[in-house]
């Protein structure tokens, strides 16, 4: 067994009231092994971490308890890709990257491009719902995640869903899952609905001498009749936007803003970002606007308007954190911690208030993990 | 078996005397909704409001009476079928459009609102509600839903799930609870996700928060034909791989067109073997490249005989046609069984080559009318009720296309919901491992079975089915 230091546990923030001693790590080879290593833990009442890429290691609150980290990511093979029928169901531990790049040989696409990247798995990014820009066109995998299979902690692999693109075959658990930070099951594999890759795919930016004409032509370019594919707006006052769609309608809609144009490779670079302590606001997209305006002076954020949301690089601003927060929940949404240091998550909460169905949920978290042995502490159930 | 007569009196003190129906002639209305097997309820409760409907559901829970959440009872799966009586509660009195936020693009209704009628209402808007159900005219958003209904628009747009921001629910204890809501990644588990489509067997639905969409300002709809189903499932299939995802690819066989074209004229080639309905939307510049993009396949693929409409009038006749077809078929026999399950795209022509010799291993005429580029086919058997024995036929041939569907790595249903029909197969597709972790969400949900009991999973105490014997191939079947 290898004993690690704090800082090494798989990217994981754990609590200065943790685990003295170090976590066993294992690497499952199939979703079988997986599921028998986590009923194991279940069996000792042992807290299980499950691992991916790492990439988002540090949301949600500081484990109370880690006693085996569970890594995915010798599950990284893609199970099939039906290029004709543009599904494609892989393991979770497979990245992103691995999977556009084989998605990119049918000239097919995933429209997930989250923050933080590269080296974010598939079963993380289900995990944790994390989504970016393209969300703007696409939704979140949430709305493209057509099957599941999840191994729980009495040891059983319980699958939903299937391989087709429409299916109403019993409940929905690919929601239940997504999202749910590992808090029911370990994913081991999923299946998605893919993309063909956009006809024609033009970026075009705009830099403004103040935050309130970005927000303004954010808001012009949202209300064309094709709407931006993405829409990005930085605290420093500049507007990207990505269409997607036939050349001449891409074309017309680029010319009637008569932004600059600017190369797709910016997208990738803005996916790299990942501050070190950072923050998700959630709102009404309507609100957006007013609570983003609300951040203290010279506060670096970047926003997806056409969402709702926007992410917020908060340092060591805590005061700060919370007044955002309460301005964010009054608005029906959230403020939700991407990443911070161990002892500021513990005093800040990773998620906000929690919302009235807790009690539903926990039951839904007691029906899975009776003994709460996933990911303690980190998960609002 | 009638309700004890201190229960009829506790549910007239809620809805009033005149909204509880519980005379046996009334009953019968509300045995069916638009699938095949019937049960009459013990009685009939219509609720006006969310604490009605809270209210009924307590009482309910107290004396552990099923209660069947029950919209326009146009459901094809038997979803609100009664089938262990109890309380049929039908919503449909709850039929306001509470909001229209035309910046937010978002309405908000009760489930008894009809699904055109909010079309209807956003358009002067400028904007519309995707999912369009053949049914439109009809159903009701809540049990659209309960159903996780789809729509032939549902290719491009998705389905109802994917336009539900939020709704307010009743749970088996009564409680009342609003999940999710306009903001997106919502803090803690996705109780939305899983209701929607739960078919009233968690929660009955009392508002509906739902997503609006502005209305394209262009739309180009044509239809083309084709020597045979396969040359047409080439078609679909050669279209997406150009890379583009209509708004709407829909299928109809022979003899669909046959019946359509004799009921509605409008122009649909009734010598072709098949006809796609293909329409593409947007802006003006897109429809026109799309369309000429999607002319050039389907020319390739042995498209002939393309027109496209060249007025509203036309592609409201084209649609018509399509969304009419079930009606049409009433030419052929009076009464039709329409399944719903789901292939992967490329396995199109292979499963409607099998439900074809199905049909005439049966006997029984097959009309296929469908959602191609989901590969969601709907084969509807045509039959005479008044035929001796025919149900059973009817009912072997439907099973018998199912199980094709799940050979060929597909799903039970696309858009129907498993409900009472197809509960028995779900077995077929989902191992006992994949049950229980679904049904673990009933148990803490629903403690004591009592909402729209006998439905999605297998019911051991129901007659086996014909081909039960057969369950041990679900293992090859499977899809990981």
């Amino acid at each position: 067994m290898v004993v690690k230091g704090p800082h090494e546990l798989g990217g994981f923030a754990v609590s200065s009231r943790g685990p003295l001693i170090a976590p066993v790590v294992e690497k499952p080879a199939t979703a079988e092994e997986l599921a028998r290593r986590l009923h194991e833990a279940a069996e000792s009442r042992s807290a299980v971490i499950p691992v991916g890429g790492g990439r988002a290691g540090g949301m949600g609150g500081p484990p109370l308890r880690c006693d085996v980290e569970l890594h995915t990511t010798n599950l990284d093979r893609v199970l099939e890709h039906s290029q004709a029928d543009m599904v494609v169901s892989v393991e979770a531990g497979i990245t992103l990257e691995a999977l556009q790049a084989e998605l990119g040989k049918a000239g097919q696409f995933l429209p997930l491009d989250p923050f933080n990247s590269p080296g974010h798995t598939i079963g993380g990014l289900l995990a944790t719902g994390w989504a970016g820009p393209l969300r703007q066109r696409f939704g979140s995998a949430r709305d493209f995640l057509i099957g599941i299979r999840v191994a729980l902690p009495d040891g059983h692999l319980a699958s939903a869903g299937g391989r087709v693109v429409k299916n109403v075959s019993g409940y929905d658990l690919m929601k239940l899952h997504f999202g749910a930070m590992g808090s029911l099951g370990v994913i081991v594999a999923a299946s998605f609905k893919v993309f063909p890759r956009p006809l024609h795919d033009i970026t075009v930016e705009k830099t403004n001498d103040s935050i309130e004409d970005a927000w303004d032509a954010a808001g012009r370019a949202l209300d064309l009749p094709l709407a931006p594919s993405a829409l990005e707006l930085f605290s420093d006052g500049r507007v990207l936007a990505r269409f997607f769609g036939s050349p001449d309608a891409v074309n017309r809609m680029v010319a009637e803003l008569g932004w600059k144009a600017a190369g797709s490779s910016l997208w990738a670079e803005h996916s790299r970002r990942g501050p070190e302590s950072w923050a998700r606001i959630s709102v009404p997209r309507n609100a957006l606007r007013g609570i983003v305006s609300g951040l203290p002076e010279g506060a670096q954020w970047w926003a997806s308007p056409g969402a709702g949301i926007a992410h917020w690089s908060f340092g060591d601003r805590l005061e700060d954190v919370r007044t955002a927060r309460a301005a964010a929940e009054s608005a029906q949404g959230s403020l939700v911690l991407m990443a911070a240091p161990a002892g500021v998550a513990g005093e800040l909460g990773a998620w906000g208030t929690p919302p009235p169905t807790l009690e539903v949920m926990r039951r839904i978290k007691r029906a899975f993990d009776p003994d709460g042995i996933l990911n303690p502490g980190r998960f609002v159930v | 078996m009638a309700l004890e007569a201190a229960v009829v009196e506790e549910l007239r003190r809620i809805v009033g005397r005149e909204s509880v129906i519980d005379s046996a002639n009334d009953l019968r209305i509300f045995e069916r909704d638009a699938s095949i097997e019937g049960a009459i309820p013990d009685a009939v409760v219509l609720a006006a409001s969310t604490e009605e409907v809270a209210r009924v559901i307590k009482v309910a829970a107290k004396h552990r009476i099923p209660v069947v959440p029950r919209g326009a009872g146009t459901g094809l799966s038997g979803g609100a079928v009664t089938i262990r009586g109890g309380i049929a509660l039908q919503v449909t009195r709850m039929r306001r459009i509470l909001e229209i936020d035309t910046v937010a693009q978002t309405a908000v209704v009760e489930p008894g609102v009809v699904n055109q009628e909010l079309s209807l209402v956003a358009a002067s808007h400028g904007l519309f509600y995707a999912p369009d159900p053949s049914s439109q005219k009809a159903c009701t958003i809540g049990g659209n839903a309960a159903e996780n209904s789809g729509g032939p628009h549902c290719l491009y747009y998705g389905v109802t799930t994917n336009h539900v921001l939020g709704m307010e629910v009743v749970l088996a204890d009564g409680s009342v609870h609003w999940v999710s809501g306009d903001a997106p990644d919502r803090i803690g588990l996705d109780l939305c996700g899983v209701l929607v489509g739960s078919e009233g067997t968690l929660c009955a639905i009392t508002k509906i928060k739902v997503r609006l969409l502005r209305i394209p300002p262009s739309v180009a709809t044509l239809l083309a034909a084709f020597p045979t189903i396969e040359t047409a499932s080439h078609a679909v299939s050669a279209i997406i791989a150009r890379g583009i995802v209509p708004a709407a690819l829909e299928m109809m066989d022979h003899m669909t067109v046959g019946a359509v074209e004799a009921h509605y004229h409008a122009g649909y080639p009734t010598d072709a073997g098949a006809v796609l309905l293909v329409e593409v939307d947007g802006i003006a510049e897109s429809t026109r490249e799309l369309m000429g993009a999607i002319r050039e396949v389907l020319e390739e693929n042995e498209g002939y005989a393309l027109r496209e409409a060249q007025t509203p009038a036309e592609r409201d006749l084209l649609w018509a046609g399509r969304k009419g077809a079930i009606g049409a078929l009433g030419r052929i026999k009076p009464n039709y069984y329409l399944h719903d399950g789901v292939v992967p795209r490329s396995r199109l022509p292979q499963v409607l080559s099998a439900v074809g010799e199905i049909g005439e291993h049966y006997k029984l005429p097959v009309a296929n009318v469908f959602h191609a580029g989901d590969g969601n086919l709907h084969p509807n058997i045509l039959f005479d009720l008044r035929d001796r024995d025919v149900l059973q036929q009817v009912e072997g041939a439907g099973e018998e296309m199912l199980r094709a569907v799940v050979e060929l790595g597909g799903a039970l249903s696309g858009e129907h919901g498993i409900g009472l029909e197809k509960s028995a197969f779900m077995p077929w597709v989902y191992s006992p491992d994949d049950l229980d972790a679904m049904q673990r969400v009933k148990r803490v949900l629903d403690v004591d079975g009592i909402l729209n009991p006998g439905k999605i999973f297998p019911d051991p105490t129901r007659e086996q089915v014909h081909l039960a014997g057969r369950t041990g191939l679900a293992i090859e079947a499977k899809w990981w």
